[in-house]
């Protein structure tokens, strides 16, 4: 739809003549502070809503569970292969551990492996693209091959090797995550200080005195912080599937419970237990999508020039 | 003449390399400009795209790297300046932009970008600084709960007057307004005329004015120059420049711009420049204005006329000066 | 002149749709055009100008409907004609220049196979013929070396060049009408008079009529025979051009006209003398009253200005019409 030209408040202008002198004039609602106005823009909508409602989910269980299922998730609970519904809820694995205390111990490794290893990426992209774009010159061309370089290596292969090399632990498995996921980050951070580096704004902050780490964190970096967030929402999300993928590939860190490493322990037996591989994988589908929804309404809601959308 | 104008600016250079290959191109953007203004003075300079003025207003606000030249504020030469040298000499100068949708960050509120330049600048408690913008606010006709709204709820001649109170919070003594009432509708362009007439007034403010409307320029200014490729071709006071000036160009903007009618009419056939300002890279080496002088003799493709004075702080760049009469404009 | 005028509004109204119902964006406008004339809108930015003008042409941005009155182009009613219809006299008979002919034009096609564009789909004239005709426009807009800029993209090319292509382009199947929006905002002051004249020029020989559309009345002055001046969606002056120049019955023209520090040479300005401003500013989009809509702002306003709605455009003199309770009076003496 089409935006509604400037809601503009005609009684803040006072009067003419003289211009000293303003009138009284109606209070205005006096808005509540960002954080909190972009709190409620988020909730307003339907995808953020649903977003925030499943990683919250997802949290709870993270923290709860372990006190719900105090026990270790490794230890036998019952028979192999029990069905969902017979013994336990959903049943248990090929050595007859409980998957429920899996998924609610899992909860807490998988979200912390991509909420470390998207910081990480978010971190080491953002330093860099920044300088690029803010500085450019020789600094900027360097720091732009040092990326591409980067970029260039498979991604899995890559983080397979540091994995191999460091040791299975989910530490490593952490770092490997986010050293090879930065470059697209740096190179969308980087295109967005080309770009806001030369409006206006930024040459009026200049002229009103700011000097270049001002520039850089407080007047371009909030401006560029938008898609910056989404990639990064969706950065956790990408974490999550990696972690999957590399203990899918037993890569993972064999001695804490994740849903990743479900899968793979599980993988040979999914035609027969399908419980097994597709209750992991269906918590793993369900919180990458949380956190996708969450990153486009966020995009949404942090930008104010969008919130008068008829 | 002889005490030191607020800004002097002396044989002001600024090029930039466009591109190094094939060949080596150079944006000759300012070429040897030199004026001067005196306190609580309004000078104008006017020119179409292309022309520098702009640039050269960047150059005075230290926002673009100078090639060659001097810009002496009270005396002071501020082109090597940097640090905290820099920043006393920026209390003094502040700038408005043309575009107050462009020149306002999207994501502070008024009070914060009013704060900004006092934060940046000096050195006052939270207090001192809420006073002093709300102080700002009602100087430039807001309300003071203005201070707490995002810049996309305010109309674009709200947003200039939000712009206006950031310039000022610093007690400027000069204010350079480059384009500063061109993206506005004419009725809101009076208003903010008149804004800065009376600032002008109350705070002895110079400003430094950058136009392409050369009504607004003898409605505004003490004094006037136009700038062609980057070069100033003529330069008079307000009363001299408007009764009689002496540079073909010249003329042609006046033509351009006198009100419908007949003696706009009967000026235009012989005195509108024809086609367009070629490019500022590599100008050529006669007068700059030679391809769309309609009074170009051989002499002026070869030879690049100086500045010479004609009459009290009236200077024009023509080989011709002496040899064609202005015309008639009222 | 012809006495059977190329294009009609009557009584038009457009709306936007929003989530709190349709609001109103031109309220009961009606003007027309003759052959060979030309008739100025102006107003300030979100009058509607602009709307007008893509209501004419079916280009009305999305949420945006007609939604009341009929568009009269030589006798048929566009409001009621079928969208081919619209679309097969949509730069064929009628066509439309912009105010940035940068976005306007096309980037990855050289201007002569744009200009031929036009021509090869409305005129069914082969790729020959149509390159032909192109040149022949390109020359006729008064682009130098026209042969060589035929093949030129439009990044290669001035503001003012770029303007003149958009011309070529707009006239290049001889349209009855030419809808000109803002068409020299962006051009550097003695381009803009150059393109006005070749404007001018143009329509003599094609007798095409022109809406041209603007916010500065002094501006158009030479160019248009009428004016209607527009506030907040409705009009509120009309008539002819000279007249209304000379002596504005509306206190909302009267305050444009002045309000704009025009060019006066010889007169010698006094220092810090202030313009004569129009306080405050246009109502935006959903807040207009029913009441006149200038009346915040108006120093002659009466207490009926307050309590009656706003009134019909009515006659005061042979070519001139006015909306106001209180109009400035005609001086009979000069």
């Amino acid at each position: 739809m089409t935006m509604i030209p400037m809601p503009a408040h005609p009684e803040m202008l006072g009067p003419a003549n003289p211009p000293h002198a303003p009138g009284p004039s109606p209070p205005l609602p006096s808005p509540a502070s960002p954080a909190a106005e972009i709190a409620t823009r988020l909730l307003r909508r339907p995808t953020g809503l649903a977003g925030v409602l499943i990683i919250t989910g997802f949290l709870l269980a993270a923290f709860a569970g372990p006190h719900l299922y105090p026990g270790d998730p490794f230890d036998v609970a019952g028979l192999p292969f029990s069905p969902p519904g017979e013994d336990l809820v959903l049943g248990t694995d090929y050595l007859g551990r409980d998957i429920l205390a899996g998924l609610l111990h899992g909860a807490r490794a998988t979200l912390t492996v991509g909420a470390i290893a998207a910081l990480i990426t978010l971190v080491i992209g953002v330093a860099i693209g920044a300088l690029a774009g803010y500085f450019g010159g020789a600094l900027g061309t360097a720091l732009m091959k040092i990326t591409e370089f980067f970029q260039v290596l498979p991604t899995l292969l890559f983080a397979m090797v540091l994995v191999s090399l460091f040791g299975q632990t989910l530490t490593v498995v952490t770092l490997s995550i986010g050293i090879v996921s930065w470059p697209p980050v740096a190179r969308l951070t980087r295109a967005e200080f080309l770009r806001i580096r030369g409006l206006d704004f930024v040459k009026a902050a200049r002229a009103a005195g700011a000097g270049a780490p001002y520039l850089i964190l407080r007047v371009i970096l909030p401006n560029a912080a938008p898609p910056i967030i989404v990639a990064a929402t969706l950065a956790v999300g990408t974490a999550i599937l990696f972690e999957g993928g590399l203990s899918f590939l037993g890569l993972g860190d064999p001695n804490v419970m994740s849903w990743g490493l479900m899968i793979g322990q599980n993988r040979a037996y999914a035609l027969d237990a399908w419980w097994t591989v597709a209750l992991p994988g269906a918590a793993i589908f369900i919180a990458v999508l949380g956190v996708s929804l969450l990153g486009d309404a966020f995009n949404d809601a942090i930008n104010p020039r969008l919130r008068r959308r008829t | 003449m002889s005490a030191p104008a607020l800004l002097e600016v002396d044989g002001l250079f600024v090029h930039f390399e466009a591109s190094r290959r094939p060949k080596p191109a150079v944006v000759h953007a300012v070429d040897g400009v030199s004026f001067r203004i005196p306190r609580g003075t309004t000078f104008g300079i006017v020119g179409e795209s292309g022309s520098g003025k702009s640039t050269t207003a960047q150059a005075v606000m230290r926002l673009v790297p100078t090639t060659a030249g001097a810009i002496r504020l009270d005396g002071r030469n501020i082109i090597d300046l940097n640090g905290v040298a820099l920043h006393e000499v920026r209390k003094s100068l502040q700038m408005i932009f043309q575009d107050p949708f462009s020149s306002l960050d999207p994501r502070r509120r008024a009070g914060n970008l009013i704060a900004e330049p006092i934060r940046l600048l000096e050195h006052r408690s939270k207090d001192e600084t809420a006073a002093r913008v709300d102080e700002l606010l009602a100087a430039v006709g807001l309300q003071p709960s203005a201070a707490s709204l995002f810049p996309h709820q305010f109309s674009g001649g709200q947003r200039q007057r939000l712009c206006i109170a950031r310039a000022l919070a610093t007690a400027p003594a000069l204010i350079v307004c480059d384009e500063a009432v061109s993206a506005l509708d004419v009725a809101i362009q009076a208003q903010i005329l008149n804004l800065l007439l009376r600032l002008q007034a109350e705070r002895g403010l110079a400003y430094l004015f950058i136009s392409h409307d050369l009504g607004v320029v003898q409605h505004m200014c003490d004094e006037i120059a136009v700038m062609y490729l980057g070069q100033i071709i003529e330069q008079a006071p307000n009363s001299a420049f408007f009764s009689r000036p002496h540079h073909p160009y010249t003329w042609s903007l006046m033509t351009a711009a006198l009100p419908a009618g007949p003696l706009r009419q009967s000026l235009k056939k012989s005195y509108l420049a024809t086609g367009e300002p070629p490019s500022p890279i590599n100008p050529p080496n006669g007068c700059r204005f030679a391809s769309r002088c309609p009074f170009v003799v051989t002499r002026c493709r070869e030879e690049a006329p100086e500045l010479v004075a004609i009459g009290t702080g009236h200077w024009v760049a023509c080989h011709r000066h002496d040899e064609i009469d202005p015309p008639v404009f009222a | 002149m012809s006495s059977d005028p190329v294009l009609v509004l009557d009584d038009l109204s457009i709306a936007l749709a929003t989530i709190s119902g349709e609001v109103p964006v031109v309220e009961h406008l009606s003007f027309s055009v003759a052959q060979g004339s030309t008739i100025a809108l102006v107003g300030e930015s979100g009058c509607g100008k602009s709307m007008t003008a893509l209501a004419i042409m079916n280009l009305l941005p999305q949420g945006f409907r007609c939604s009341g009155g009929r568009i009269l182009f030589e006798g048929e009613d566009l409001v009621a004609a079928t969208p081919s219809r619209r679309r097969a006299l949509r730069g064929n008979r009628m066509s439309m220049i912009f105010q940035e002919p940068m976005t306007a034009l096309n980037p990855v096609f050289t201007v002569g196979e744009q200009i031929a564009e036009a021509l090869r789909a409305h005129q069914n004239l082969g790729r020959r013929a149509a390159a032909a005709r192109a040149l022949d426009m390109l020359r006729a807009v008064q682009i130098p070396a026209a042969e060589n800029r035929i093949k030129a993209y439009p990044h290669q090319l001035s503001g003012g060049m770029r303007q003149r292509v958009m011309i070529a382009i707009a006239l290049a199947c001889r349209p009855k009408l030419l809808i000109a929006d803002e068409p020299t905002t962006a051009l550097d002051v003695t381009v803009q008079a150059q393109v006005f004249d070749l404007l001018a020029r143009l329509q003599e020989e094609m007798s095409t009529a022109i809406i041209l559309i603007t916010h500065d009345l002094g501006a158009v002055a030479d160019i248009a025979d009428d004016v209607a001046v527009l506030y907040a969606g409705r009009c509120i002056e009309q008539g002819a051009t000279r007249v209304v120049m000379e002596q504005p019955l509306h206190p909302y023209t009267a305050g444009l006209m002045v309000c704009v520090p025009h060019l006066q040479p010889g007169v010698m300005a006094a220092r810090h003398r202030l313009l004569a401003e129009i306080p405050g500013m246009v109502p935006p989009l959903g807040q207009r009253p029913t009441i006149c809509a200038f009346s915040d702002r108006c120093t002659r306003v009466g207490n009926d200005c307050l309590s009656e709605p706003q009134p019909p455009l009515f006659t005061l003199a042979p070519t001139q019409a006015v909306a106001c309770l209180h109009p400035l009076q005609r001086e009979t003496t000069a």
